[in-house]
């Protein structure tokens, strides 16, 4: 009998989703109350499961618990945990199938958890899958809504193409090395390379399959047409899982198999055919695309989209780097990210709930009309342009820092210059806030989870803007995972 | 019949896959390609398995997997089909374009 | 008394979350009693820190706290700690006092506004930001106050945001200064990884072991910081944000633009004299690009009709100055006359701001005329800042320009030149400023009579604050005495220890230079100054009603003034109106052509790629499935070819 102990915070997770979705059985009552809360304290178990996580591994290695794992477990159970909270609006509304939004989410989340454990390609492959699939059906989940349906549509069949086009790659490294677990895949291709002097093309092919597979979860220039589309026709709640924690995953899924198993092809030393230039190239497009076109967005979704595009760029930066400091400045990074997006989004979601608007130009005059929640969603988006002393400013400090370490200095020129087209767009979203004089008739009060999910975002992009020791550590260790 | 054999062939149906998701309208067509591209994936995976190491079955192993995944992926991908068909009165992946610019 | 540093920040910053919190539940003078005792007390704290660091040995000021351990983890080890040495006092001095000057004239000129709650958060906010900016103990919780200042800008710029104008013109400070701070970021990753630290006491040790005189990477990283600083202190080329930052109300002008915010780039500098020291290069593009812009900024003063226009470019001109002595390594000079600046600038700009509240909002001087009567508080301290600005001797903008432009002639990094320049920008501003002073006080009013009914001396709590900042304006200066005129330049002995001794100015000073000739160039100096403001008499003061009179009882003596002004006529012809052809064409041609088309052609150039990017969005999934299909293949084929 195998210790599934490592599995614990997983299978717990799975079966109570199990338990959600059988609890709204019993709900009579037309709110999303019940599953809704169950859903929240199962993230919360979840979590405390995490805690005595300590360097453990599965099968052989297919599954390990490594910092690095759980840092990423801790991001998307918060991402989860911020998504359900602003889904009560939402799912009370819906007359069927409340219990399964909340499962699917946590599915997904699952998903998202194994994906960051697996060291193995199989195992890595299923955990992404489990991740997705959820999300197509989250994604149209308002069956009645044309631009729901074609946000899930348009998700679905790119994400399958990207996901055989993964699979290619994935199959191709599986036939160069004759095994999966990435650590053997590493030692197989070393000695390959020292025996014949290269990889040769089909090596090259495989790395951007596998780079092609995993830019579309990220949404990086040019596989991200989707992401403006489905963020913009999904319910409001679903994209912000999306935008944070497929994203999370996606970013997961590179450092293991990038940093994890091919650093050494990171720069030119040890082959022609280096995966880091190639993938400066592709940050550095996505910070400018997304940042460009972000300026001319009037949908708020839409330009949240965008810049979320853009945030992607960043964290390649840091992927760039690949280095100790660039995986633990990534990891800060998304965590800070998470609580921004997340509180971003929850706010969207709040003001559309009431309003039915997701106009930036509606948002004028709401400093006047409901103070805290423009305050909040100022402090989200100057988190997300990286505006100090909150955290996405450090975040972003910490991965310019690791790419200029690295010697990525234009990239993170780049990456100054382009920060400042953002800013333009993110200034905008606070002076229709602010500096409008149109009065704004609504006068908002978030519901008690909305409000919850608000205050955590609050108080994590503050706290982790101004105290950051803890979480920084978290993310060292996070590092100490790969071998440099 | 050597690896190459296995491997061409599996490009090719890789790339008719893709050409046909670029190029088909009806999005159960589409859907068809998608199929048409993890079934090369499987070709590849088992081929290897094969010819690399045939003691270990890794690769076939590896194959019932993403046949299992794909068979779930169309699964929801033919729901979603049904809702688009629903709401639009059409399948022709054209004509869903209310999400742009 | 080491652990009472943070009050000093913390006081205005309690004040902006309380207020910025529960303002709508408190009463209007609630709000701004809050407001504006915070920050006198906040005064009041740096005074007692400030009697507490002379009360050590001039070697020894040095106050420091930290607060707790901001960013802790590997080489990058930051705190959340202030420190206050001679330098940062001096600007606690200068921030808090300006500041809550500032603050009270604001319950006066603000009290009919609906905004003025509001207004007052953004400032409590305002000065916290600024207070961290100068207090910091590092680059980075420099940076932390720096886009604190810069926000707060932005908001208070707009703050009338029913007027479009200054919506656009807040949106464009915040982006303007985004583009500097490229610049300070990338310098401070450079001197990060060069130096390996980023608190001052530490990088002062370590700046002369680490880095080579004139080398590359101190070289680089002293430029991409004076970026920053162009940004912030609206020097050429990012000078074009503040002349339009006037659309914010007069106080935020006097506060921010002028005496506070914009002179964090010379603050800046002077903090990190140490590294500048080390390259040579960058001082002199430093000192290019202050004179440049001195004597730039000064002529298109001279044919602005915008009262606060011309006070603007006017404190663009005095902080190319600031930044010039900088670039002759005269650190000390510079903040001289940054403090001297910033009393009588804040003082021209609250008279400014009581002309226009007397006058009903208007701001254009060819509409005023004759004030001198109805606003005689305004018109005797805003004729103390005037003759303080144009450096009048025993003004204390005297002392200060009179040690930059002797520093710019006589340091080792000085040039004669750059004393030229000055000298010329002292003669413009001379003669723009007093063009303001009578094309506003003196001569027939200009005004209609509506706004003659409503015209009246500011209430005292208003007309008090000038009256402080007009004995500053006298008296400010005289700390700085030099010793060539009997002083004790005791400014400049306070500064020395922070200032690095690699071959700054007083040790060129003693080189080869008799006292005589510092004698001479003050001498051309008040001159030309006086030329200048004879000039600006001469033509802008033309009283019809006193011209007639006088010709009529005394047709003898019309003569004479006929004749005289028949001279100032040829000499107004000749000299001074090619110069205001020139100013005003230098303005379109560089201001409003060159650099604002730059800045909106880069603007539309990036919404028309914006615009373009959206239009590829087509919506077609077919589309973005060819868009993935063309990613993959250029990827791969990125990696095979090259």
């Amino acid at each position: 009998m195998v210790n599934l102990t490592p599995l614990l915070p997983e299978l717990f997770l799975f079966c109570w989703a199990l338990v959600v979705l059988a609890s709204d059985l019993f709900s009579k009552r037309r709110s999303a109350s019940l599953p809704g809360y169950l859903s929240l304290a199962g993230l919360v178990i979840t979590g405390f499961l995490l805690i005595p996580a300590h360097d453990a591994y599965l099968w052989g290695g297919m599954f390990v618990s490594d910092p690095f794992a759980v840092f990423f477990k801790i991001i998307f159970l918060g991402a989860a945990f911020m998504a359900i909270g602003s889904s009560f609006g939402l799912a009370g509304r819906m007359t069927h199938h409340r219990g399964e939004y909340f499962t699917l989410i946590l599915f997904s989340t699952v998903g998202m958890m194994f994906l960051a454990s697996a060291k193995e390609l199989i195992t890595l492959y299923v955990g992404l899958e489990l991740t997705t699939i959820p999300l197509y059906v989250l994604a149209a989940y308002t069956k009645s809504s044309r631009a729901s349906t074609e946000a899930g549509l348009k998700y679905m069949i790119i994400g399958a193409v990207s996901s055989a086009v993964l699979l290619y790659g994935l199959s191709i490294i599986y036939g160069l090395t004759g095994t999966t677990f990435l650590q053997q895949i590493t030692i197989n291709l070393s000695i390959y390379w020292l025996s014949y002097g290269e990889l040769g093309p089909a090596f090259s092919i495989a790395l951007m399959a596998i780079l092609a597979g995993l830019a579309f979860k990220l949404a990086l220039v040019p596989f991200h047409m989707w992401a403006p589309d489905v963020y913009e026709g999904s319910p409001t709640p679903v994209t912000a899982f999306l935008s944070v924690g497929s994203k999370a995953a996606g970013l997961a899924a590179i450092v293991r198999i990038f940093v994890g198993a091919f650093i050494a092809f990171a720069t030119p030393v040890m082959a022609p055919r280096d995966w880091g230039s190639t993938l400066a190239v592709l940050a550095a497009i996505t910070m400018i695309v997304g940042n460009i076109v972000a300026i001319r967005q009037t949908n708020i979704k839409r330009m949240l989209a965008y810049s979320s595009i853009a945030q992607a760029g960043y964290i390649m930066v840091g992927v760039v780097a690949a280095s100790n400091l660039g995986v633990s400045a990534i990891s800060f990074y998304v965590f800070s990210y998470m609580f921004a997006n997340m509180g971003a989004f929850a706010i969207v979601a709040i003001i559309a709930e009431r309003t039915g608007s997701e106009q930036i130009a509606d948002l004028a005059g709401f400093s006047k009309s409901s103070p805290v929640l423009a305050g909040l969603m100022a402090i989200f988006i100057l988190s997300l342009a990286g505006i100090p002393p909150l955290a996405g400013f450090l975040a972003k400090y910490y991965v310019f820092a690791a790419a200029v370490q690295a010697g990525y200095t234009w990239l993170v020129v780049l990456a100054l210059l382009t920060s400042v087209i953002a800013y333009y767009y993110y200034a905008n979203v606070i002076r229709m806030m602010y500096l409008s004089a149109d009065p704004n008739p609504h006068h908002i009060v978030p519901s008690f989870p909305a409000g919850l999910v608000l205050a955590l975002a609050g108080i994590g992009v503050i706290l982790f803007g101004l105290m950051p020791e803890p979480i920084l550590k978290l993310a060292i260790a996070a590092a100490s995972s790969f071998v440099f | 019949m050597l690896l190459m054999h296995y491997l061409t062939l599996a490009a090719i149906l890789f790339c008719i896959g893709f050409f046909g998701v670029v190029t088909r309208r009806n999005a159960v067509a589409i859907l068809m390609s998608v199929e048409l591209m993890f079934n090369a994936v499987n070709i590849n995976l088992v081929a290897f398995n094969r010819f690399t190491a045939p003691d270990a079955l890794v690769g076939q192993v590896f194959s019932i997997f993403v046949i299992v995944v794909a068979a779930a992926e169309v699964t929801v991908g033919l729901a979603i089909v049904i809702l688009i068909y629903r709401n639009w009165r059409s399948i022709d992946a054209d004509r869903v374009n209310l999400l742009k610019w | 008394m080491d652990q009472y540093l943070v009050i000093v920040p913390l006081l205005p910053f309690l004040a902006f979350v309380i207020n910025g919190l529960w303002r709508n539940r408190m009463s209007k003078n609630t709000v701004i009693a809050l407001a504006v005792g915070s920050v006198g007390l906040s005064f009041v704290t740096s005074v007692l820190l400030f009697i507490r660091l002379l009360g050590l040995a001039p070697e020894q000021r040095l106050i420091q706290q930290t607060l707790f351990t901001w960013i802790p983890v590997g080489t990058l080890k930051l705190d959340m700690a202030f420190m206050l040495d001679p330098l940062s006092a001096v600007m606690i001095l200068v921030v808090t006092g300006v500041g809550f000057l500032i603050h009270v004239y604001s319950i006066g000129y603000m009290a009919h506004d609906e905004g003025i709650k509001r207004f007052f958060v953004y400032m409590n906010l305002f000065m916290f930001s600024m207070l961290t900016l100068v207090m910091a103990d590092n680059l980075g919780l420099l940076f932390v106050g720096w886009e604190g200042v810069g926000l707060c800008s932005y908001l208070l710029i707009g703050f009338w945001f029913h007027k479009d104008s200054a919506a656009n013109a807040g949106k464009k400070a915040f982006i303007v200064n985004r583009i500097g701070d490229v610049g300070f970021l990338l310098g401070t990753f450079l001197i990060f990884w060069t130096a390996g630290t980023l608190r001052f006491p530490d990088l002062a040790a370590r700046a002369p072991e680490v880095f080579a005189l004139g080398g590359g990477a101190v070289t680089a990283a002293t430029l991409l910081l004076f970026v920053g600083a162009t940004g912030k202190s609206a020097q050429i080329p990012l000078y074009v944000w503040l002349p339009d930052a006037m659309e914010g109300p007069t106080p935020v002008s006097a506060l921010i633009h002028a005496a506070t915010m914009v002179t964090a780039g010379v603050y800046l500098l002077a903090r990190l004299n140490f590294l500048f020291i080390l390259a040579p290069t960058t001082l002199v593009v430093v000192a290019i690009v202050g004179c440049v812009t001195a004597l730039f900024a000064a002529t298109i003063g001279l044919a602005q009709n915008d009262i606060k226009r011309v006070l603007a470019y006017s404190t663009i001109s005095q902080l190319g100055y600031m930044m010039m002595a900088c670039g002759v390594a005269a650190f000390g000079a510079g903040i001289f006359h940054l403090m001297t600046h910033a009393f009588f600038k804040a003082l021209l700009f609250l008279g400014a701001g009581s002309v226009i509240h007397a006058m009903s909002d208007e701001q254009d001087m060819r509409k005023m005329g004759g004030l001198k009567k109805q606003l005689p508080t305004t018109y005797n301290t805003f004729l103390m800042a005037t003759l303080a600005i144009v450096g009048i001797p025993i003004f204390s903008g005297f002392f200060s320009k009179d040690d930059i432009l002797w520093q710019a002639f006589s340091s080792g990094h000085g040039n004669p030149l750059f004393w030229l320049i000055g000298v010329l920008t002292a003669g413009l501003t001379a003669f723009y400023m007093f063009r303001l002073f009578y094309l506003t006080f003196h001569g027939q009013p200009r005004y209609d009579q509506q706004t003659a009914d409503h015209l009246h001396e500011s209430p005292r709590v208003m007309t008090v604050p000038l009256v402080i900042l007009a004995v500053l304006s006298i008296v400010g200066g005289w700390i700085g005495w030099p010793k060539v005129l009997l002083g004790g330049a005791w400014f400049e002995r306070f500064l020395a220890p922070v200032m690095s001794h690699a071959g700054g100015g007083a040790a060129a000073e003693t080189v080869g230079h008799s006292p005589s000739l510092e004698y001479g160039l003050m001498a051309v100096t008040i001159a030309l100054v006086l030329v200048s403001i004879y000039a600006a008499y001469s033509i802008y003061n033309k009283s019809i009603g006193r011209a007639t009179s006088l010709r009529q009882s005394l047709s003898g003596v019309y003569k004479v003034i006929y004749n005289k002004y028949w001279v100032d006529e040829f000499y107004g012809a000749t000299i001074v109106r090619p110069l205001v052809k020139g100013s005003i064409f230098l303005w379109k041609i560089f201001d409003v052509v060159i650099i604002d088309g730059f800045a909106n052609g880069l603007a539309y150039l990036t919404g028309d790629a914006s615009t373009m990017g959206r239009k590829m969005q087509t919506g077609h999934l077919r589309e973005y499935l060819t868009a993935f299909l063309i990613g993959t293949v250029l990827v791969i084929g990125f990696l095979i070819v090259r």
